[in-house]
């Protein structure tokens, strides 16, 4: 099938008003639940994944994407006017925006984010097009053996990264990979923690841990601290960004973007470290280093731009490898599994339609986001206003009608309710959440993919060295290890060196 | 609670948890065919190898833990009234728990009226009167869109039955 051919197929998918509205009101939900402080993009999504069940596979993954687009830019509102990011990644737009809205250009700095955003958005987007069929087409000749090491490379990067601890990390993912072993074993079929239940056979379903995981611990916080400090929301002032103002950050934007398509394509890193590579990348190379930290426009342009270009790089190893970058591709995989739909190299041979599709509705998520941007930042004061202590039991209300009807079950609320336990605890401890989901969706594909290969190899493990591309996973998964360690080491001699300072 | 002793609680709980499962949960909820000649490919084997390295993580933040600085600055942001947040975390989860019985007597709609309700009041909140139209509307609106659009055959219960 030629380029073209794939394009027309896309369109016969999405030319229709069904996607493009769900496109348009997901961008606005996650907009708006991106600004709204105490929710974040990822909670957007899981809410608004159970709305999407009775909806065709493409619409309704069109609305999350649309959700996920809105709530990375929608976290720059509150980041702005309150100093309080609405996602992990606008923190390194405080740096910069707040200032400016001390300054009384709040609606300046809030112009800019939406623009970057828009720009890299559309660098990201395009990278994802030409990328994900390459690598797609790559991962073709993967075995088992090679998707034992990628997995196991991608879960080493996510438990050392997602947090301030590798060992923490691990421990987030050990634990989700021993839930995922729940149910009936794959080769076998025999009974494993099943306890005797049949609802636990087929093992625990994943809407139900993520919900729990994601959405639940906010609950609980909120309840173990009722009144925890919301900033005041400061005014957009007069001045807005202009047309020059882009021109001098244009080289930043680019550069963040691009830092954002490289780290959003390696499972794993997310958002935030692009945001603050990008950040500091422009305050090296900049004119106006000095002024970075006080107020300067270009900052805020170079780390929307980090955290926007991973927004649609993160789909490369999901779209092409089945391998979830971050939380929230990892709740749209769960949009995928619930259509019936298996994201890997297959997919672009199988349902090329739904990837160019997808291609296609991306591209104008970039132009809805920006219109539907330009209302946000005016109606923020709207969304700032929604009582927390309002939303919160509306979250709990919605956890439970969207968890119970994935499988028309009781059970899986009960599991959700327990995986909020477990998700207010390790959020108490500081062990993050979301090498544990993650690992809990690629536990079953790790284990299979090893049982394989040692069934393709009589049991003998150097198959899992057989050639080069399981040879550079070992390399980079190692290297990985040593990087991480020592730089928990040099950050932990460096701890008391400051505390005495 | 300091950093340090987090690590420890996290240590204590890995190996606790490790050996748990390696000499009862994995003994006697894991059924392995009798005729499974490589240990590799049991269905043991997986759970026990992600079991030795659970515990071999919790050694490991047991002995990182000397690292960590030794001040009291506390992990998480602290609290005035502790005693009356863990009533509030008990009633949380009294709360959860009684979702989960009422739902297939009450049904639903009337269960989740009564979380919001109660969470809603449990944080305090200061639109007590919003607070209660939003009990009865959120509940109405979700049951009108998952049962009527989506198709989910959400539980009606024994009492009041809508339509």
């Amino acid at each position: 099938m030629s380029f073209l051919d794939s394009i027309l197929a896309g369109l016969t998918v999405v030319g229709n008003i069904e996607a493009f509205l769900a496109l348009g009101i997901g961008v606005t939900i996650g907009v708006i639940g991106g600004a709204i402080p105490g929710m974040s993009a990822t909670m957007a999504v899981a809410l608004t994944l159970p709305f999407t069940f009775s909806m065709q596979p493409i619409t309704g993954i069109l609305l999350l994407l649309g959700v996920y687009k809105g709530g990375i830019f929608g976290g720059s509102i509150p980041a702005i006017l309150i100093k309080t990011p609405g996602t992990p990644a606008s923190s390194a737009t405080i740096l910069d925006g707040y200032p400016m809205a001390e300054k009384g250009e709040a609606g300046r700095a809030l112009g800019m984010a939406l623009w970057a955003s828009c720009t890299a958005d559309v660098v990201s987007n395009l990278s994802l097009i030409l990328f994900a069929g390459w690598l797609a087409s790559f991962a073709l000749s993967f075995g088992p053996p090679e998707f034992f090491t990628l997995i196991l490379f991608s879960l080493t990067i996510i438990a050392g990264v997602s947090g301030d601890s590798l060992l923490k990390g691990a421990l987030s993912a050990l634990l989700g990979l021993m839930l995922a072993t729940i149910g009936l074993d794959l080769v076998y079929g025999t009974n494993r923690f099943t306890f005797g239940d049949p609802n636990l056979m087929g093992g625990l379903n994943f809407i139900a841990v993520l919900i729990g995981l994601f959405a639940i611990p906010e609950v609980i916080a909120m309840v173990w601290h009722p009144t925890a400090h919301v900033g005041k929301a400061r005014s957009l002032g007069k001045n807005w960004v202009s047309f020059a103002d882009y021109r001098r950050s244009f080289r930043s934007i680019i550069r963040g973007s691009l830092i954002g398509v490289f780290l959003g394509s390696i499972p794993g890193i997310g958002a935030a470290p692009s945001a603050f590579l990008s950040y500091s990348e422009a305050r090296r190379r900049s004119k106006y280093k000095e002024n970075f930290g006080k107020g300067e426009v270009e900052g805020v342009a170079a780390s929307e731009a980090g955290n926007n270009g991973v927004a649609g790089a993160t789909l490369i190893p999901l779209l092409a490898l089945g391998v979830p970058g971050d939380v929230i591709t990892a709740i749209i995989i769960g949009a995928f599994m619930i259509h019936g739909l298996q994201p890997g190299p297959m997919m672009f041979i199988l349902n090329v339609d739904i990837i160019y599709g997808l291609f296609i509705g991306l591209i104008v998520s970039s132009v809805f986001l920006f219109f539907i941007g330009s209302v946000a930042i005016k109606g923020f004061k709207y969304v700032a206003d929604v009582p927390r202590r309002l939303l919160v039991p509306g979250v709990l209300v919605l956890c439970i009608y969207g968890v119970f009807a994935v499988n028309n079950n009781i059970f899986d609320v009960g599991v959700m309710f327990a995986m909020g336990w477990v998700g207010y605890v390790m959020m108490r401890y500081q062990v993050p959440a979301a090498p544990f989901l993650i690992a809990f969706i690629l536990g079953p594909l790790l284990e299979d993919n090893f049982r394989q290969s040692m069934l393709m190899s009589g049991s003998d493990p150097s198959i899992l060295l057989r050639g080069p591309i399981t040879w550079f996973f070992w390399t980079v998964t190692v290297i990985t290890i040593v990087a991480i360690i020592r730089a928990g080491f040099r950050a932990t001699r460096r701890k008391p060196v400051a505390d005495k300072g | 609670m300091n950093a340090r002793r987090a690590q420890l609680h996290l240590g204590v709980g890995a190996c606790a948890l490790s050996l748990l499962m390696i000499f009862w949960i994995i003994p006697v909820y894991v059924s392995s065919p009798s005729n499974v000649g490589n240990v590799i490919l049991s269905p043991l084997f997986w759970p026990y190898t992600l079991a030795g390295l659970t515990g071999l993580t919790g050694l490991g933040l047991l002995a990182t833990r000397v690292l960590l600085p030794a001040d009291d600055a506390p992990l998480n942001d602290p609290i005035d009234d502790a005693p009356q947040a863990w009533l509030r975390l008990v009633v949380i989860a009294a709360i959860m728990l009684g979702a989960m019985l009422l739902m297939s007597r009450l049904g639903m709609v009337w269960t989740a009226m009564l979380c919001f309700a109660a969470t809603a009041f449990l944080v305090r909140t200061r639109h007590p009167k919003a607070a209660v139209v939003c009990a009865i509307v959120i509940p109405l609106a979700l049951y009108a869109f998952f049962a009527h659009v989506a198709g989910v055959a959400i539980p009606q219960g024994e009492v009041i039955r809508l339509p």
